[in-house]
């Protein structure tokens, strides 16, 4: 009985002292000391930007692999940048803030038209092609829409104005099967992110989307993109296309515009992988002319390039 | 252990085994409850206190991730108003996140929460990226949380944010927290003490009562009462009315207790062979309570048995006290000898009479045996004789006979083993009477049967020569007339004086056996008595004997016959006169006895008396103490058949008793002893019964 109780105080001690343990030690600091902190300049170095139809964190892990590639293949400081919407980015271009551009044959020709850009390579799209088109979506359990005929009077959204995939390629669609803009309930954008347009048709926003082709497998990992149909496809365009600023040194330009084009996807694992990330297989050379069709669309629709 | 140690152990244990039960079950319980509430306590508030720590902590690794994760777009843009607003944003929302900073991946701080500079403090520590997030830093401000969130975009660092979450905060949640639980457990500690008072008192409320009611009981007090008294009765729970059964109306016993109530399922069983059924019934269901209550009631149901019994036993023993009493009595009282000796024949009770007759008193007797009371020899005469009885199982019975100064004594002795419950022996069991009264009674009935068979014997005899006695008289005196020779005739009147006397001799024996003729008419004894003592007044004076007498006026007349009660009172003064001889004195006395039943006439004579063996026998025929010639021994057996069959007894005392002397009595020189003779006649004639006549040979002798 004895042994029985001491057991018992001995336990309730001994739970008494483990109860009063705090167990963690603080390292002193002041908070009142205080300097003043400067920002270290940043390093001179090439500007790249990817026309941000996607989110920074997307467009930047689609894209640092080439950029970090390019700056190890030509030896130059080539530090990417993200303009926050399409016009920030052709405003930046203008202002020199981007001297190398990768963005849609729309934006390249208001570049080149307005301050010079230059074309310098396509991307050979991850079908082989370096043309793309749009798709125009709606929720398959939308039964009220069934050709691009009963867009008419419903509300269409789209991904940018200056979206080629996005707006321009299929207003050019709708044009050719006799739809205007006024036909529309409603045009919205989506702030150039071509998910933000996905996301509205899923959401039952909108009945109708616009999207570049290809851009439902973004995301794939978010919704259930069974529940998207495709109602359309636009005509084959021009794909996106690299283009650097004018006063970008011509051997620059080269030396860019070789390391590009060296990029093996077939044969180079570290290629492939670099190419993967930002969703193409490779580069081909192109100039200012290949475009040309997408001045002629931008007639067609009533779009200002200059 | 150490001797202080002993010493302080012996002190707590003097301590609590000097307090009272209550209290020990009260500070127990307090010690246990101070000890576990506090223990539980403490422990519960370490944990809480951990849990709240570590819920802040999580909430700082929160904040820090989420903006770690919204910092990578305004990062990546270098987008600072964006930063700004989002650090800011959550340094204002929250208190108690003192500040947030930012460095990009080349470790410039791109925004922070500071104003008026930055603590470069902050830069030193917390930069491994391997540590566990967060890390307690002590500041001026109290003790805060330094979090480090990475900022990451696959697995590209893009910068470092550190937010400082102050622990004040959670502290001050902590110290609540332990208030609030101290302030409970102290809360549930006093409540649990107050429910343990109660307990305590509860429970020792009962064991008091239980403690009094067996105090009681010492004290020699069995009404007590233990238990509480019920809500309901079994009767009221039953609805039972049968008043007849044990446990109706008794409030203190529970009836499963109680053997023979009348519970359908009890069959008569007694407890506890009907706690089976008793278990399962409505009553027990209601009125059974815990362990102490059950004590308490047992306790009662004891106490109340206990009572019973005990009165029972106050009542046998009164019945024993008044048995023994009786017995004692019976046994001081009793003239009979009774003693009880065990099977060493050592006595183990006396009566009194044979205390008494031995002049010993019970504690001479009690605890001795026959070697310690009586002679060697007759001890052990009695000795072997006891012996044999106890062995053999035999009772004896036997008459004794004592010589004792105040003459023979006759004991009728019986001797009786005793065997106890199991047939053994266990003591020799002694009882004698004594018979010596009668033995005198059976000798006198001997006497009186001897009477009645003489004088059978002699009317027999005398009716049978009378007849031949008349004729040898008739032909005598014819023979007178016809002879005349004087010599025959001399010879013949001799043979007729002869004849006369035999037929004299036969008329007596015929008085004595009854077969003589009586009349009957109204007799008036003082008259009669009067008659004859003139009839021998002188006769009797020339020997100078005189006569004295003293009658009884107012006598009443009797019936019988005259003559021969005349003849009675002759014969009786004759009988006087012959025992003195010369000068004396004949004193007779009559008067009415026996509430005016009887008359009792009384001759007394100063004669030679009779002597006591001759007593018995002077009323027998032909019995006297005269001379040869001088009487034919058949005037008392006339007078005692006379009187008989007068329905009267009659009786002789030697010397006579002093109240049938005359007053004023001197024995004279030349008086003898002297003898009385009393004869005893009912007014109302009738024969005396059979057994009286038994006494009327009564005599006493000096």
């Amino acid at each position: 009985m004895t042994g029985r109780f001491h057991s018992f105080f001995l336990l309730v001690t001994a739970l008494l002292l483990f109860s009063c343990g705090e167990g963690e030690e603080a390292i002193k600091v002041s908070l009142d000391k205080r300097e003043e902190i400067f920002f270290r300049p940043q390093v001179p170095a090439i500007t790249y930007a990817y026309l941000p139809q996607y989110s920074h964190t997307e467009s930047f892990q689609r894209h640092h692999r080439l950029v970090a590639y390019l700056a190890e293949e030509t030896g130059l400081s080539i530090r990417q940048v993200f303009p926050d919407t399409f016009d920030d980015h052709i405003n930046m271009f203008g202002q020199g803030k981007i001297d190398i551009s990768f963005s849609n044959p729309f934006v390249y020709v208001k570049l080149a038209n307005r301050f010079g850009a230059r074309a310098m390579a396509r991307i050979i799209e991850e079908d082989g092609r370096a043309e793309f088109r749009s798709q125009i979506i709606a929720r398959r359990d939308n039964k009220e829409i069934q050709t691009i005929a009963d867009s008419r009077g419903r509300s269409w959204v789209a991904v940018d104005p200056s979206s080629a995939g996005g707006y321009l390629f299929p207003l050019g669609h709708f044009i050719a099967h006799g739809l205007q803009l006024d036909d529309f309930s409603e045009v919205v954008f989506a702030g150039g992110r071509q998910e933000n347009v996905i996301l509205g048709v899923y959401a039952g926003l909108h009945d109708i989307g616009s999207i570049r082709e290809g851009s439902l497998a973004v995301v794939a990992d978010k919704i259930d993109i069974d529940q998207i149909r495709v109602i359309d496809y636009s005509a084959w365009y021009p794909g996106w296309v690299y283009a650097h600023s004018p006063r970008l040194p011509r051997e620059v330009v080269e030396a860019i515009r070789d390391a590009m084009l060296r990029l093996d996807y077939a044969g180079n694992p570290r290629h492939r992988e670099i190419l993967a990330a930002a969703r193409f297989i490779g580069f081909m050379p192109s100039d200012d002319r290949d475009f040309d069709l997408i001045r002629d669309l931008s007639d067609k629709v009533g779009l200002d390039l200059e | 252990m150490t001797k202080w140690g002993w010493t302080l152990n012996n002190l707590i244990s003097r301590f609590f085994r000097g307090l009272k039960f209550s209290t020990k079950i009260t500070l127990g319980m307090t010690f246990m409850l101070i000890f576990t509430g506090l223990g539980l306590g403490l422990m519960l508030s370490a944990m809480s206190s951990e849990a709240l720590l570590e819920e802040g902590r999580k909430r700082g690794m929160a904040l820090t991730s989420g903006l770690a994760f919204r910092l990578a777009e305004p990062i990546l843009a270098v987008d600072f108003l964006q930063m700004k607003n989002l650090i800011d944003n959550v340094h204002t929302q929250y208190a108690d996140v003192l500040y947030i900073f930012l460095t990009d991946a080349s470790g410039n701080i791109v925004s922070h929460t500071f104003s008026g500079g930055f603590p470069t403090d902050l830069l030193a520590v917390n930069l491994d990226e391997d540590t566990l997030q967060p890390i307690l830093l002590a500041t001026e401000h109290g003790l805060v949380y330094d979090f480090r969130g990475r900022i990451i975009l696959g697995e590209n660092k893009l910068g470092i944010v550190r937010l400082g979450l102050s622990r004040s905060a959670m502290d001050a949640q902590i110290n609540r927290q332990r208030l609030t639980s101290l302030l409970s457990t102290a809360g549930v500690v006093g409540l649990g003490i107050l429910l343990s008072l109660w307990f305590a008192r509860t429970v020792t409320l009962r064991l008091n009562r239980l403690r009094q009611s067996a105090e009681e009981i010492v004290k020699g007090n069995l009404d007590v009462h233990a238990g509480f008294s019920l809500e309901k009765n079994c009767w009221e729970i039953m609805n039972c009315d049968q008043a007849q059964c044990p446990a109706y109306g008794d409030t203190r016993r529970r009836c499963w207790y109680l053997a023979g109530t009348l519970c359908p399922d009890c069959h008569g069983k007694s407890y506890p062979h009907k706690m089976e059924s008793c278990r399962q019934c409505l009553v027990f269901k209601h009125n059974f309570g815990d362990e102490i209550q059950d004590l308490a009631e047992a306790f009662d149901a004891m106490a109340i048995t206990v009572k019973k019994h005990i009165e029972e036993l106050t009542e046998r023993e009164k019945t024993i006290a008044r048995q023994q009493g009786l017995l004692k009595t019976i046994m001081n009282v009793t003239p009979d000898f009774i003693t009880l000796q065990d099977k060493d024949l050592v006595y183990r009770f006396a009566s009194k009479a044979f205390c008494d007759y031995f002049d010993l008193s019970e504690e001479d007797i009690v605890g001795k045996t026959d070697f310690d009371i009586f002679s060697r020899r007759q001890a052990d005469l009695n000795y072997h004789e006891d012996r044999q009885i106890l062995i053999t199982r035999q009772p004896l019975t036997k008459e004794i006979t004592f010589k004792r100064p105040e003459g023979q004594r006759w004991f009728h002795v019986v001797k009786v083993p005793v065997q106890d419950q199991d047939g053994g022996i266990m003591g020799l069991l002694l009882t004698a009477r004594d018979i010596s009264v009668l033995k005198k009674f059976q000798e006198q009935l001997i006497q009186s049967q001897k009477m009645e068979d003489l004088g059978r014997l002699a009317g027999g005899v005398a009716h049978e020569i009378n007849t031949p006695l008349g004729i040898i008289l008739g032909y005598t005196q014819l023979l007178m007339d016809d002879i005349k020779d004087e010599e025959l005739l001399a010879d013949l009147k001799i043979v007729e004086k002869q004849t006369k006397v035999c037929r004299k001799i036969v008329a007596d024996l015929l008085g004595f056996s009854r077969h003589s003729h009586s009349v009957s008419e109204a007799v008036d004894v003082n008259t009669s008595l009067q008659e004859v003592i003139k009839l021998v007044e002188h006769v009797f004076f020339l020997n100078r004997i005189r006569i004295l007498h003293a009658l009884a006026e107012h006598v009443p007349t009797l019936t019988g016959d005259r003559e021969r009660l005349k003849q009675v009172w002759l014969n009786l003064l004759n009988n006087a006169a012959d025992a003195i001889g010369q000068d004396g004195l004949i004193y007779v006395q009559s008067r009415l006895g026996d509430k005016g039943q009887k008359v009792e006439i009384s001759f007394t004579d100063t004669g030679k008396g009779v002597a006591r063996e001759h007593l018995s026998k002077i009323f027998d025929p032909f019995f006297t103490t005269k001379e040869v010639g001088k009487g034919t021994g058949l005037g008392l057996s006339v007078s005692f058949g006379i009187i008989r069959e007068h329905g009267g007894r009659i009786t002789a005392h030697s010397p006579p008793p002093p109240q049938y002397l005359p007053m004023g009595f001197q024995p004279g020189e030349t008086f003898g002893p002297g003898t009385v003779f009393i004869v005893e006649l009912p007014l109302e004639h009738r024969e005396a019964p059979r057994a009286e006549e038994g006494k009327g040979s009564t005599g006493t002798s000096s």
